[in-house]
Order: C-alpha cells, then sequence, then structure tokens
C-alpha cells in the first residue's frame, strides 16, 4: 500500500508542479504577451471573468504575487480556467471536456494497442532469440522510432487517401454527419480514425518492442527461467508466468516514463489530420493566441497522462508482490 | 569497447560461479576499446555514416547545393527534373537546395540540445546518486517530474508566448528541459557503481568529493553517457522539428522543420509538389536514424548480452565424437546416470571455445557424486549440459557426447520429451535460491507449477505435498504462501531443496547449493541434505568449488580442471592418496582447522584460458612435476587402483 | 607460519574504546536503529596480525570501515599511536591516518577501477599522501611495490588493465595500492574470500611475507577460520555486533570458550577430521539487531544459556593468558 500512496503523492505533486508552471509562464515572458490577448476581452465578458483571467496571467493585478497565487489555485481546482477566445465564449472547460472524448479514443486506445501489441512482439522475440521475428523487427523498428510523427502522417494521407483513396484524410468525421451515438457516425468516426492511428502505432510501437526485448533478454538468464525449465513446465508457462511477468515490471516503468512523449507526437498528428481532439484544439489555441484555452488543454493533457501513469503504477503492484509489502 | 570482448572472455574464464565481469555490467572502458566494437557492429557504422554524410553536407552547403535556397526566381511547382532534382516550390524555390542549407540548423540543433542536456543529465544525475539521502530525494523527485510532464506541449506554451524567439532560445528550452531521461538512467546506473570498491578504495584514500565523481565516477559510464548525448540528439531532431512545422520556429529560418511548415501550409501534397514535403521529412528520419541506430549499437556493445553469436562448430577441432552415436542407450542397470565423452562448447568472439572437453562419469542409484573445481573449470557447463538446461547466460552448446538416463540418451530428446523426465525423475537445486525462486510468484504457486506439470493432483493434494516438503527441510508450513523475498537466505535454499523433493526424483542435481551460506548455516544444510538422501534414496550430484565442503558426504569426487576430468575416485582415496598433482595441490591449499600448522604454497600460475589450452596436459605450466612428454601430446585417463587419473606419472603408481 | 607469542605485545598500534556504530533503517514513519556493532574494545599491537571472524551481518566489515573513517563512530573512540580520532582535524591529518590505515577490500572484480591501468590507484595513493617523491621517484616506488606483492614484471604489470589480471593478481594489486602509502596498519576486509582456493593461500602468504619484511600489521577480516588460524597471532570472534571472545589464536580456535565459538569451530569442515554430526544440527539463524533489549543475543540458540542471559548483557571477561570472553556461563 505504501507504494501505491507513494505513487499518488508523486501524482499530486506533479500536477502542482503543472499548474504552477501554467501560472508562473506568463509572468516570465518579457513584454506580457497576453496584454493584447486580454485587451480582446474587454467589454465582452463579465468582470469576474475577466478577473479571473487577470490572475491567471498577472496582467493589471493589484495583489500580491502570492495571494494571486493562492486564487489561481483555486480558480483551477474549481474548474475556472477561464473563457476561449476561439470559441468565444464557452468556458475553456466545456470546450476541453468535448474534444477530451477523441482524443482518449485515438491516442489513448491507440497508445495502449502499441504497448500491448509491442510488449507481445518483443516478449516473443526475446522468446525465440535470434528468430526471424527478432532479426528482422528491431533494426526496422529502431528507424521507424526516429520518424517524425507529423511527417508519417503527412505521407499516410498522401499515400493511403490522396493516390490510394482508401480512407477519408483529415477530420474525426464526416462534415456533413452530427455527431450522435448512431452505427452510421461510429462506423464513420472510426473510418477517420484508422490512418491517425496507424500513424501512432507504427511510430510508437517501436519503442515498446526494444525495450521489451531487452527487458526479457536479461530476464532469460535469470536462474528462475531456467528452473522453470529445469521443473519441465510448459514453454507458454514458462514464457508468461516465469520470464513475461518479471519482464514487463520495468516495461510499465517505461511506459509511465515516456507516455509524455508518445502524447507530444500524437498532437502533432491530431494537427495534421485536423482531427478534433484535445491536440488540434491546443494547436488552433496556439495559433489564435487563445491563452486561456492553450493553458486549460495543457493541463488537461498533463492529467491525462498523469492518471495513465497512475494506472501503469496500479498494474505494477498487482504485478509485483515486492511493492506491496511493508518493508 | 573492453565491455564486449572482455564480456565473452571473462564469462568462459569465469562462468556461472564467482563474481560476474565488473566490465561487462558497467561498460566502462578506454576509448580505443569502445571504437573497436563500434567498427566491428553493423548497425554503429551505419549510423556513423549517415552522420558524417550530415556533417559535410552542412559545413559545406555552398559547395554542394546548385541554387541559393532563398532566390525565389524559378517557376512555381515544377516536377523534378536536372535542373531542380525535386523540384521547385509554390514560392519559386529550389527544393534541392532548401534542403541542403537545411542540415545545418538541424544538426545544430541537435548537437547543441545533446549537449546541454547531456551535461545537465550528468550533473544531477550523478550528483543524485553520489550525494543520497534528501538531496537525492529532491533531485529525483524533480528529475521524475520534468520526465512525466508532457514536455513537448510546455515547449509549445512557452514558444508561444515568444514566438519567433529564435535559435538560441529553441536550442535552451530543449535542453533544459530534454535531460530528465537520461538523468534518470545515469542516476540508477551511478547507484549501481556505489557499491563497487572502487569508489569505497578511492575514498578511503583520501580523495575529495569531487576527484571521485570526476575522475573515478565518470569514466566507467562513458557508454551511458554516450547514450543520453544520442538520445537526447534525437529527441531534439523531432521536437525541433514538430516546432517549426507548426510554425513556432523562425519561418525564415532554412531548417528541415521549416521546410515542412511550408510545405504544410502551401498544401504541397496535394498540389503536385509531393518532394517538397516529402524530402525534408526523409531527411530528418535519416538523421534521426543516424542517432537512433548508434544509441542502439551502444546498448549491445555495452551489454553484450543482446547480442547473438553463432557457434561455429567447423572451426571446433575434429577429435570429438558426434551426438549421433547408433550404439543403444543402455545405461548399466546399477547406476542412474552414465555420461560418455560430453563436450560442449561455447561460441564467443574469438571462435568456438570448448568448456568441457570428452567428460566420461557416472552414477549409481543413490549415490552422492561431488564434482569439485575451480571457477571457469567447466563444472557448472557439464552440470547444466548433463540437464540439458544450457542456454543463456550458459549459452554453450553440447557439441558431442551422450547422458544416459533411465535408458534414453538425454541429449537426444527434444524439449517435448525432455519434460516428461524433469523433476520427476532428474530436478536441479541453484546456488543461489534468491535467484532462482521467481519473485513474484508463492512457493506454493511454484510448487504448484511443478506439481500440475507432471502430476494430475488435486488442488488438496498440491498443497497437502507441498507442507510435506518444507517439513523435511525443517520449515514450518506457515510459509508456504510466502514471496521469496520474505523469507530468510537459509529459508529459500532449503524451500528450494524441497522443491527439488516434490517428486522424490531418482537425481538431484545440485549447482553450489551452499555456498552462499555462512559457515554454520552451511554445514547444516549438508548435513540435512545427507540425511534426506540416505532416507529418500535419491542420488546427487553436487557441485562445488570447496570440496573440503563435500570431504565428509559424497561417496566419490570427481576433480575437474580447463574442461576436463583431472581424477575421479572414492573420497576417502582421494583425501588420503590425491594421484593427480593438480588434487594434491588443492588439498595442500586449505589450511587446516585442527591438523599441524604448515606453510602451504596454493598452487603457482592460473587456470589456462581455455580459448587457447596449452598443448598436452593442461596442467603441466602449473605442475611442480612437469615433465617433458606432459606437453608432448593429450594426456590420456588412467585407472590406478580404482582411481581414474589423467596424469604420466599416475601410470607409474606415483 | 611462524605466529608471535601473543601475550608479549610491547605496545599497541590501534585500539579501539567501546566502539559503537548504530544505522538508521526504516522509512519516516517506522524508523529503527540497527546495531552493527555495539561497545567493541580491541587492540591490534605492531607488527602483530589479528584477525576478526564472524558471520555476515556480524560488524566485522563494519568495524573495518570506522577503522578506515568510512563511518563515523555513533559512540566510542579509536587510538592511534595513542592519539584520539575524534580530535583528528583538518584534511591533512586525516590523510595523514589514511596513509597509515589502508584497506583491501574483498572483491578484486569491484575494487580496481576498469577504466584505468592498474597503476592508477597506486599513482594517486602517492600523489595524495607522499608529496615529496618526484615523478621518477614515483615511477620507481610503483615498480617497488608491484614487486613486493609478486606481480613480475613489475614494468609490465603496470600496464595492464584490471580485466587483464586475473581475481588472485587482482587482489594482489590492492595490497600494492596499501603498500605505496607506507602503511603502519592494513585492514584487510575478507581479502580471499572470492578467490579460488590455489590461488589464496598465496595470498594469504602474502600478508605474512608483507609483516614481515615491511613490519606491518593487520587486521585480517573473514569468515574463513582455518584461514585465521593460518595467518593470525590473535583471533576476535564477533556474534551480532558484540566481540563475543578474544585470544591467541591457537587457543581460541583449540579450546573455544564461547558458545557460539564452539558452533562456528565445529562447523568448518575438515577433511581430516571425524564429522561430528551432533555439532551441526543448529539450524538458527543470527538475529538482526534491530532496536536489541539488553541480554546475550546469542541465547535463543545457545545450549547453555541461563536465566542471566535474557536480561545481563554478558561482557568481555579476562580469563588470563591474554583471553577474554562475553558469556555468562564459560570459564
Amino acid at each position: 500500500m505504501r507504494f501505491v500512496l507513494r505513487r499518488l503523492g508523486f501524482f499530486l505533486v506533479t500536477l502542482w508542479a503543472a499548474i504552477t508552471a501554467n501560472f508562473v509562464i506568463p509572468r516570465l515572458m518579457p513584454g506580457n504577451p497576453a496584454l493584447a490577448m486580454m485587451s480582446r476581452y474587454r467589454g465582452h465578458i463579465n468582470p469576474q471573468a475577466l478577473h479571473a483571467l487577470e490572475i491567471a496571467f498577472g496582467v493589471k493585478t493589484h495583489q500580491s504575487l502570492l495571494s494571486a497565487y493562492f486564487t489561481y489555485l483555486g480558480n483551477v481546482f474549481r474548474g475556472h480556467l477561464g473563457i476561449s477566445l476561439t470559441f468565444f465564449p464557452d468556458p475553456v472547460l466545456h470546450d476541453v471536456l468535448q474534444a477530451l472524448p477523441w482524443t482518449l479514443a485515438l491516442i489513448g486506445s491507440t497508445t495502449i494497442l502499441a504497448f500491448v501489441l509491442g510488449t507481445l512482439i518483443g516478449l516473443v522475440g526475446a522468446w525465440r532469440r535470434g528468430g526471424i521475428l527478432d532479426s528482422v523487427l528491431p533494426p526496422i523498428f529502431v528507424i521507424t522510432s526516429a520518424f517524425p510523427y507529423f511527417w508519417l502522417a503527412m505521407l499516410s494521407i498522401w499515400l493511403f487517401s490522396l493516390k490510394l483513396g482508401w480512407l477519408p484524410q483529415s477530420g474525426g468525421y464526416d462534415i456533413i454527419d452530427t455527431p450522435a451515438w448512431s452505427w452510421h457516425f461510429i462506423h464513420d468516426a472510426v473510418v477517420h480514425s484508422i490512418l491517425p492511428a496507424l500513424t501512432i502505432l507504427v511510430t510508437s510501437i517501436g519503442g515498446w518492442i526494444l525495450t521489451m526485448r531487452n527487458n526479457a533478454i536479461s530476464v532469460l538468464t535469470e536462474d528462475y527461467v531456467r528452473m522453470a525449465r529445469a521443473k519441465g513446465l510448459s514453454p507458454w508457462r514458462v514464457m508468461w508466468t516465469y520470464a513475461g511477468r518479471n519482464a514487463i515490471l520495468p516495461n510499465l516503468t517505461g511506459f509511465a516514463m515516456s507516455l509524455g512523449f508518445v502524447v507530444s507526437g500524437a498532437i502533432l498528428v491530431e494537427f495534421v489530420f485536423n482531427y478534433p481532439g484535445v491536440g488540434w484544439m491546443f494547436l488552433q489555441s496556439v495559433e489564435n493566441q487563445d491563452y486561456a484555452l492553450m493553458q486549460g488543454l495543457f493541463l488537461i493533457i498533463v492529467l491525462a497522462v498523469l492518471t495513465a501513469i497512475l494506472a501503469a503504477d496500479a498494474a505494477t503492484a498487482l504485478l509485483d508482490p515486492r511493492t506491496r509489502d511493508v518493508r | 569497447m573492453s565491455a564486449s570482448s572482455i564480456g565473452a572472455t571473462d564469462q568462459l574464464a569465469t562462468p556461472p560461479i564467482g563474481p560476474k565481469p565488473l566490465v561487462a555490467e558497467v561498460g566502462g572502458g578506454r576509448l580505443g576499446d569502445i571504437w573497436r566494437a563500434i567498427s566491428r557492429n553493423r548497425k554503429a557504422v551505419a549510423g556513423l555514416l549517415l552522420l558524417l554524410v550530415f556533417v559535410v553536407v552542412s559545413i559545406f552547403p555552398g559547395q554542394i547545393a546548385p541554387d541559393d535556397p532563398t532566390a525565389q526566381t524559378y517557376p512555381p511547382a515544377l516536377g523534378p527534373s536536372w535542373h531542380h532534382l525535386l523540384g521547385t516550390t509554390s514560392l519559386r524555390q529550389d527544393i534541392f537546395s532548401q534542403l541542403i542549407f537545411g542540415t545545418r540548423l538541424s544538426l545544430v540543433i541537435a548537437l547543441a540540445v545533446g549537449a546541454i542536456a547531456t551535461v545537465l543529465a550528468v550533473l544531477i544525475g550523478v550528483s543524485a546518486a553520489y550525494l543520497g539521502g534528501i538531496a537525492d530525494g529532491i533531485l529525483s523527485l524533480v528529475t521524475d517530474v520534468i520526465l512525466v510532464l508532457p514536455i513537448f506541449p510546455l515547449i509549445i506554451v512557452i514558444t508561444a508566448y515568444r514566438k519567433n524567439s529564435g535559435l538560441f532560445m529553441l536550442i535552451i528550452v530543449l535542453g533544459v528541459l530534454g535531460w530528465s531521461y537520461g538523468a534518470r538512467q545515469l542516476r540508477s546506473q551511478a547507484l549501481s557503481l556505489r557499491t563497487r570498491e572502487f569508489l569505497e578504495s578511492a575514498r578511503v584514500r583520501g580523495e575529495r568529493r569531487l576527484y571521485v565523481i570526476l575522475f573515478e565516477i565518470l569514466p566507467t559510464m562513458t557508454s551511458l553517457i554516450v547514450a543520453t548525448f544520442l538520445g537526447s540528439a534525437l529527441y531534439a531532431v523531432l521536437a525541433a522539428a514538430g516546432l517549426q512545422f507548426i510554425g513556432l520556429g523562425d519561418p525564415n529560418s532554412q531548417s528541415w522543420g521549416t521546410m515542412l511548415y511550408w510545405a504544410q501550409s502551401n498544401e504541397a501534397l496535394f498540389a503536385g509538389m509531393p518532394w517538397w514535403a516529402l524530402a525534408p521529412g526523409i531527411c530528418l528520419a535519416l538523421l534521426g536514424a543516424a542517432f537512433a541506430l548508434l544509441n542502439y549499437a551502444f546498448d549491445e556493445i555495452s551489454s553484450p548480452a543482446l547480442r547473438v553469436r553463432k557457434l561455429e562448430r567447423s572451426r571446433i577441432p575434429g577429435r570429438l565424437p558426434s551426438p549421433a552415436d547408433t550404439t543403444p542407450a543402455v545405461a548399466p542397470d546399477r547406476s542412474v546416470l552414465k555420461v560418455e565423452g560430453l563436450s560442449v562448447a561455447y561460441a564467443t568472439d574469438a571462435g568456438p571455445v570448448v568448456a568441457v572437453d570428452n567428460v566420461d562419469l557416472d552414477v549409481g542409484r543413490g549415490e552422492f557424486l561431488a564434482i569439485v573445481g575451480e571457477s571457469g573449470c567447466g563444472k557448472s557447463t557439464l552440470l547444466y549440459a548433463i540437464a540439458r538446461l544450457l542456454g543463456a547466460p550458459l549459452p554453450g552448446e553440447i557439441i558431442g557426447g551422450r547422458v544416459l538416463f533411465q535408458g534414453q540418451d538425454l541429449v537426444l530428446l527434444e524439449e517435448r520429451e525432455l519434460r516428461r523426465v524433469r523433476w520427476r525423475d532428474l530436478s536441479v537445486v541453484m546456488q543461489s535460491a534468491m535467484n532462482a525462486l521467481n519473485p513474484v510468484l508463492t512457493v506454493a504457486e511454484q510448487m504448484r507449477d511443478a506439481c500440475r506439470a507432471h502430476s494430475k493432483m488435486s488442488k488438496a493434494e498440491i498443497e497437502e505435498r507441498s507442507r510435506e516438503v518444507l517439513r523435511l527441510v525443517s520449515i514450518d508450513p506457515v510459509h508456504l504462501h510466502s514471496y521469496p523475498h520474505q523469507l530468510s537466505g537459509g529459508m529459500r535454499q532449503r524451500a528450494m531443496i524441497a522443491m527439488a523433493l516434490l517428486f522424490t526424483p531418482d537425481l538431484v542435481i545440485m549447482d553450489e547449493p551452499t555456498s552462499a551460506l555462512d559457515v554454520v548455516a552451511q554445514r547444516s544444510l549438508m548435513v540435512q541434505i545427507k540425511e534426506l538422501q540416505e532416507r529418500l534414496g535419491f542420488a546427487v550430484i553436487f557441485v562445488t568449488h570447496d570440496m573440503s565442503l563435500v570431504s565428509h558426504f559424497s561417496d566419490r569426487l570427481l576433480v575437474m580442471y580447463a574442461g576436463q576430468v583431472a581424477e575421479l575416485s572414492s573420497t576417502r582415496e582421494l583425501f588420503d592418496r590425491p594421484r593427480h598433482p593438480y588434487s594434491q595441490g588443492l588439498l595442500e591449499a586449505f589450511p587446516s582447522i585442527r591438523g599441524p600448522k604448515v606453510r602451504l604454497l596454493g598452487i603457482p600460475g592460473s587456470p589456462p584460458d581455455l580459448a587457447h589450452p596449452p598443448a598436452g596436459c593442461r596442467f603441466a605450466p602449473r605442475c611442480a612435476h612437469v615433465q617433458p612428454r606432459c606437453t608432448e601430446g593429450e594426456v590420456p585417463l588412467s585407472t590406478v587402483n580404482g582411481s581414474v587419473v589423467r596424469c604420466v606419472l599416475a601410470e607409474e603408481g606415483h | 607460519m611462524r605466529p608471535r607469542g601473543g601475550g608479549a605485545l610491547s605496545e599497541a598500534l590501534l585500539r579501539t574504546e567501546g566502539l559503537t556504530r548504530h544505522f538508521r533503517v526504516g522509512k519516516l514513519t517506522s524508523r529503527q536503529t540497527l546495531h552493527a556493532v555495539d561497545d567493541v574494545d580491541l587492540t591490534i599491537g605492531r607488527g602483530e596480525i589479528v584477525a576478526l571472524v564472524g558471520e555476515s551481518g556480524s560488524g566485522k566489515s563494519t568495524i573495518a570501515r570506522l577503522l578506515a573513517l568510512v563511518h563515523r563512530p555513533t559512540r566510542g573512540e579509536i587510538w592511534f599511536e595513542d592519539r584520539p580520532l575524534s580530535r583528528l582535524r583538518g584534511r591533512r591529518s586525516r590523510l595523514a591516518y589514511s596513509a597509515a590505515v589502508p584497506m583491501v577490500f574483498q572483491d578484486p572484480y569491484s575494487s580496481i577501477n576498469p577504466a584505468y591501468r592498474v597503476s592508477h590507484g597506486i599513482v594517486r595513493g602517492m600523489k595524495l599522501h607522499r608529496g615529496d617523491l618526484s615523478r621518477t621517484g614515483r615511477g620507481a616506488e610503483l615498480n617497488r611495490v608491484l614487486d613486493a606483492v609478486g606481480l613480475v614484471p613489475a614494468g609490465e604489470t603496470r600496464r595492464r588493465f584490471p580485466y587483464e589480471l586475473s581475481g588472485g593478481q587482482r587482489q594482489r594489486v590492492g595490497f600494492a595500492q596499501a603498500l605505496a602509502l607506507r602503511p603502519k596498519l592494513i585492514v584487510a576486509d575478507e581479502p580471499v574470500s572470492m578467490l579460488d582456493v590455489s590461488i589464496r593461500v598465496g595470498v594469504l602468504n602474502l600478508m605474512g611475507e608483507l609483516r614481515e619484511q615491511e613490519g606491518v600489521s593487520f587486521l585480517y577480516i573473514t569468515h574463513d577460520v582455518a584461514s585465521a588460524r593460518y595467518l593470525a597471532d590473535r583471533i576476535l570472534v564477533m556474534y551480532a555486533g558484540h566481540l563475543v571472545e578474544e585470544g591467541p589464536t591457537e587457543d581460541v580456535l583449540q579450546r573455544p570458550k564461547h558458545p557460539y565459538t564452539q558452533l562456528l569451530v565445529s562447523a568448518v569442515p575438515d577433511p581430516r577430521a571425524e564429522l561430528g554430526l551432533a555439532d551441526a544440527r543448529d539450524v538458527g539463524e543470527p538475529p538482526k539487531v534491530v532496536d536489541p533489549k539488553p541480554g546475550c543475543r546469542f541465547r535463543q540458540r545457545c545450549p547453555l544459556a541461563v536465566a542471566e542471559c535474557e536480561t545481563v548483557t554478558p561482557q568481555l571477561r579476562e580469563l588470563g593468558d591474554g583471553r577474554r570472553v562475553a558469556c555468562h556461563v564459560a570459564s
């Protein structure tokens, strides 16, 4: 339990760091670029909301830095993230929550899929050392993992959409559709998500394969794996319960550690595909200098990544009895 | 680096027991060795060549590019031609020239960010590990926080406030936020170094902290530091290109990312200028691949376990019998195991090495046979070859001989057929139960696995049997559902022996099962093994480096030297009348606890390198009784009064 | 091997008084104190070899590190040439002590930095502690110490990297490093336990020779009682952080007084003796000394335990002939 509590503490510290970064960064920038943005709000929103924005960006407040900071923290925890300029006069939280399901569905499921597939391939590759899987895939994935995500996205649009015409080139659904829980709409959304999903899969799976393969190779040299063979267990059992279960533990940590990197790439993929998720909206807000929306989206990205890490930690605690012991 | 070549030879010199070679683990070494290892690794060579090409291009863009990249004087949107190798943009520029001139910026960003991030990672990672305590706690927390924060969005947030803020700012931001992964790895390696005695030695000598960090720790971490640099350079290439692509770089700068930005905003792909978008991406991917390949190659070089070596049988001297012997496999009825001409070879970078050379032995029913020898003599390899358990970390292959057990030759059996013999009739006890028990399963689960694999016992029966065997080795059955880490060292060792007795096999193979224990615990475990053996009637092959340990327990003793049988005789006989000079030397190397105090001499020299064994008797270079004929040819085994000895003197009844 | 008479020591080179070292273990909420070493008084004479034996975790390596200034004592004092170490002020006097009392480590595979040639540690030691030596003087001294530990030809050995040497040779490098400092006492922490049997005796003999030729004292820390008998003039036996018995090696090992020493001696395999099965039935393990209560720490395993052992920690008592034992019952 101590392990889980410690990780929960880490979750909170990191979240706090992200919120604080949000508060500090606008204040550190010379010439306060938020000032220009604020003038665009004036007269359009009520004074209370304006004040919240002023606190968030350190514009014209007469409060001390510290009390501004606490007011800001309070606003964030109550979900008061300000008003979006891009989608005026929507509250930022509303826009964020609208984009989130798209991203969770696309990036969330693709990342999990990439992790699971990559881990499996890595384990099998290590198990059949020197086999086809093991000698062909690692070098290929070393190279694909160096591909810029967004470029691969452009490439796949050009190839599959433009040249071959198999799949739609952008968006999350057809413009003529309206989002609804209809079979037609879901089918449409799935078709639209295939290309971005494949792009993310191809670029991120290599990392999981390589780390799992290396972990598994070192675990396979452990005495307990030899012992399992000596016991005459089926190869299946040896591979999963003895080699796999031990090799996946560092990979789960690796998952937590490189998730931020994967998400960064996925943001650009959304951008290239005009996919209506958090990443696309994030870059829209950057372009429109809509700092309130931008910072709100940044927070939600952090929150999503941290939640995934917490899930990985929970899995670790479940799989590794040593983390459960209070010692 | 030393790691690759040394790892291999050291592994042979000291295979499974004893300390692992430090060099391979730490990956330290000299520049010359690193260079040699790189030049042998295909991935490293490919990565270096790629990088070299980009470096040359970035230094001489004016000489290579045909046109001025900024000139907007060509017809728009041309396809590839001799004049414009990759065509022109809709902004009337030459794509190829832009590409050439764009190299420099991408490379500068990669190298500069790599350097900044590496320096920060080294500073923070190593000081965290070395300072320890609260400093470590704080530094690691900061590292982890920065690591899991989605850095790229954060960078976007920062640069969004300062659009077009220039190259310098970009490099600083990327460098300052990109060190955390490297720092984490460097910290954990430095932590594992902290227990290395050479650091303690430096401190005891009176060195200052800064000296220890700079001159003792850092040089041994060379390969990880290089890997950190390569990793952060790769990250910088991708992140910078991403930022430029979404328009957060300087749109007038010459770089691949900026080209992609213009290509995207002018819809190059849809407007028939695919090379405008494809070419810079290919270049980015190639530059990234150069760093990734080098990084991967370094990983391989610093941990030799990641490489596969193939055993070249053709390079093994041809005097070994072939395994496909057609004589029927019938073991004499009194023996439970008969090994004939067993030979095992390892693949090393320097070619195959025969680690077990033509060993014959047999074990009678209920007999206790001890195999003794020094590290690297091949005793563990022999043991695991008999059990057909070779494979990493003992990646040897049986190249000849037979292992007759229960009327069949184990060498010829498929893994599936072997499984029927394993554990039921032949079980194994290893040196360290801490490593041999699966850390994520309870003792009960591990026993259940074995029972399920070989019997149709019910859950209750398995539980009952598990309790029974634990009681056999004096462990309270309440510990059955404990995880290995919850047991004490002595208990783990006993639990492993209990597990080996689940089916009361005919033969139990033991690889130094007591050497991780203290004298007192060692003694009581030996007594217990002997008692169980007499009660249950199984035969034992017991490998040890300490012949005095088995002096009262084994029926016969096999002394191995440099992969060969040196002497095999009854234990009493061997202690009273050792016939091989090596056995004599070993016996005389033990100080006695009770006997008269005499000055001991030990055996001068050290065991031979099995990659180049001496001609004739392998002990000759260390032997006090060496004669000219010892080195003339292979010395055969001869039988003297029931003892088997490989020595020219033995034939004369020496 | 010619042992020197245990009782006829002219003067103490180093002695400790009530030497104690505790470590804090556990997390913030469950802070505990591990008593690694408790109240140890020991003496090492000039030119004497003293063996310190005990099982792993008995505190013998902690004593080595206390003497080498790696750890500070929690309580107690170390006197070196009649000067207390707690009064050591400044880097210069600490360095002087470090040169006089160097240490040789257990693991030959980790005690030499793999990134440097073997001469590195030796030369660094001379640079730190013997500033009077010129560059050529250091070269000559390097050859001398390599010669003295039997790494010949020295001119060739000094250029080797650690991985080119065998375990025994590496351990000799460790002694050469110590020797280059002109030591008075070498603390050798299990110097042979990781070496092959055929090589061990060579290193033990080397220690004996260094004592004869250079007059160095040794604190030889080991779990191998037979090698202690081979090498040492006096023996100290530790159990769970306490010194339980000491005296001339031969006396202690032939007629052990403390029940633990008896158990330890009986467990040593001796091919030349009959097996005493009765002695070997002990399946107990040494206790983890965390927040201990008073009383003898061996009492749970002790065949002689009486009521007093539960409540009173036995102190070392003089038995005459230089022998001392910490037991209420033994005599």
